[in-house]
């Protein structure tokens, strides 16, 4: 959509937008040259529509959060996921995980790791509850020692340094 | 007086440039994963989604590093299926660290935002009522970002579980347009092979990806006590089916019980019961899959070929 200010035959430009509010979004155009303005104010169709694309009116987003979008669109949501006012760089989530995690030394490992079939029938052999836990342990750990595989004798050496 | 196509730029909102940024950071993150394969169905409830966690087992399983997209937004279940559901999304600045299944599979669901197990998808906005309208374009964000924004690391193969029907595929175009495979799974059912016929054409004409094959689920029911093979639905051969449709046929997976049970339970039962006759058929479509994406063979594989 582009207004053209017919008696300076000149593209209006954004000049404010607010919203929405009420399902409005109001955008302010002024001409460039006579400084003549008009307000655009969309309707609540218009208003989902842009909002559906995930753009914003008036100029380019800030580096979106992660996840934005589904967080803002979303009516209800579980309680550690962060609003989308709300900045994401604080890690959500279970009050053990720092726990688990300098127990480990370590972060949320970023790469994936291959598991033999023997090692993982017997993860899964780890009640569901602490799994994810011990998963990512040995994961970790293997990624520290520089092992390709995650096998059982893998898995013995984690238990036997951490008990796991 | 000047014309629409007269005047550049949209008068400063830049929406192109702003949907370009969108489609860098798309980029981005999908070009550390080596494959993308999307799976999909025509009619509902033909058991997809088990297939898909069960591949997702079987190829890790090979040593690939796996990962699962749930697309299906409305009616997720990788969470469930994969074991993650009682794990907490962490939100980070450079992505969302996925949920961790079983054998390192990444899992990243509507389900893991969802407050609780009876809170259905519901997006807000000015025009709720009308929500029929626009929730295709809500979706489509959605999947998007999920794709996007997801904290995948560095993948062999992501797996897209799409949602039953077929007007969601066209939209995995513009996301994937470097999608290396479909999968169609069906029944042999006269009904669900009448609206998979549908889900192929449409793959056909809008994604540029192979269609690597058709398998067919439930296709049989074993006798708990004798073993004996007894047919389930009166539909004709998806074999037959495939090869009218011209794609390849990857394989039938027997009705068992206990593939329900392992899902329900968050593990594959290809994990769980892996000398089933079900859990052996999706071991050996998952290594036709692999042979269909020129992956190298198991170590199994490789044994026995010598």
């Amino acid at each position: 959509m582009k207004f053209l200010c017919v008696p300076c035959d000149e593209p209006m430009k954004i000049q404010e937008t607010k919203g929405p509010e009420d399902g409005s979004l109001t955008v302010v155009f002024g001409c460039p040259t006579c400084r003549r303005q008009v307000a655009l104010l969309t309707n609540p169709m218009e208003t989902q529509m842009v909002r559906s694309l995930d753009v914003k009116i008036g100029g380019p987003q800030a580096p979106s959060d992660p996840m934005r979008f589904v967080r803002s669109s979303l009516t209800s949501m579980r309680e550690e996921v962060p609003p989308a006012d709300q900045p994401t760089t604080t890690v959500a989530g279970c009050p053990f995980t720092s726990m688990a995690n300098a127990a480990f030394e370590r972060q949320s490992p970023a790469h994936g790791a291959i598991w033999t079939e023997e090692a993982a029938r017997r993860l899964i052999n780890i009640p569901g509850f602490v799994r994810s836990w011990a998963q990512k342990g040995i994961e970790e750990y293997a990624r520290e020692k520089g092992y390709q595989k995650i096998t059982a004798e893998v898995m013995d050496e984690v238990r036997d340094r951490f008990g796991m | 007086m000047k014309t629409y196509r007269d005047i550049v730029g949209d008068a400063g909102s830049n929406v192109q440039g702003q949907v370009g940024t969108q489609q860098r950071r798309l980029r981005a993150r999908m070009a550390k994963i080596g494959l993308k394969v999307a799976v999909l169905s025509g009619k509902g409830g033909v058991g997809k989604s088990v297939i898909v966690a069960n591949l997702a087992a079987a190829l890790a399983t090979r040593g690939m590093r796996v990962g699962v997209l749930d697309a299906d937004i409305n009616g997720p279940s990788q969470a469930k299926m994969l074991g993650v559901r009682g794990q907490r999304l962490e939100f980070r600045a450079e992505g969302v660290q996925p949920a961790w299944g079983p054998l390192g599979i990444r899992v990243l669901s509507m389900d893991l935002f969802l407050r609780s197990d009876d809170t259905p998808v519901r997006w807000s906005g000015p025009t709720e009522g009308e929500g029929y309208i626009w929730r295709g374009a809500m979706e489509a964000a959605t999947l998007r970002e999920f794709l996007a924004d997801t904290e995948w690391g560095e993948l062999d193969l992501l797996l897209l579980d799409l949602p039953p029907g077929t007007d969601r595929i066209p939209n995995l175009l513009p996301l994937l347009p470097e999608l290396h495979g479909v999968i169609i799974v069906t029944l042999p059912s006269e009904v669900s092979q009448l609206i998979v016929g549908k889900s192929v054409t449409v793959a056909k004409e809008t994604l540029k990806a192979p269609i690597l094959g058709m398998i067919e689920n439930m296709a049989a029911h074993l006798c708990c006590r004798c073993g004996a093979e007894e047919p389930l639905f009166p539909g004709q051969d998806s074999a037959r089916m495939a090869e009218r449709l011209a794609i390849p046929f990857l394989g039938r997976v027997p009705f068992d019980p206990l593939l329900t049970r392992s899902a329900d339970e968050g593990t594959p039962v290809l994990l769980s019961h892996p000398s089933t006759p079900a859990a052996k058929a999706l071991s050996q479509i998952a290594a036709r899959v692999a042979e269909a994406l020129h992956l190298p063979p198991a170590p199994l594989e490789r044994e026995e070929s010598q």
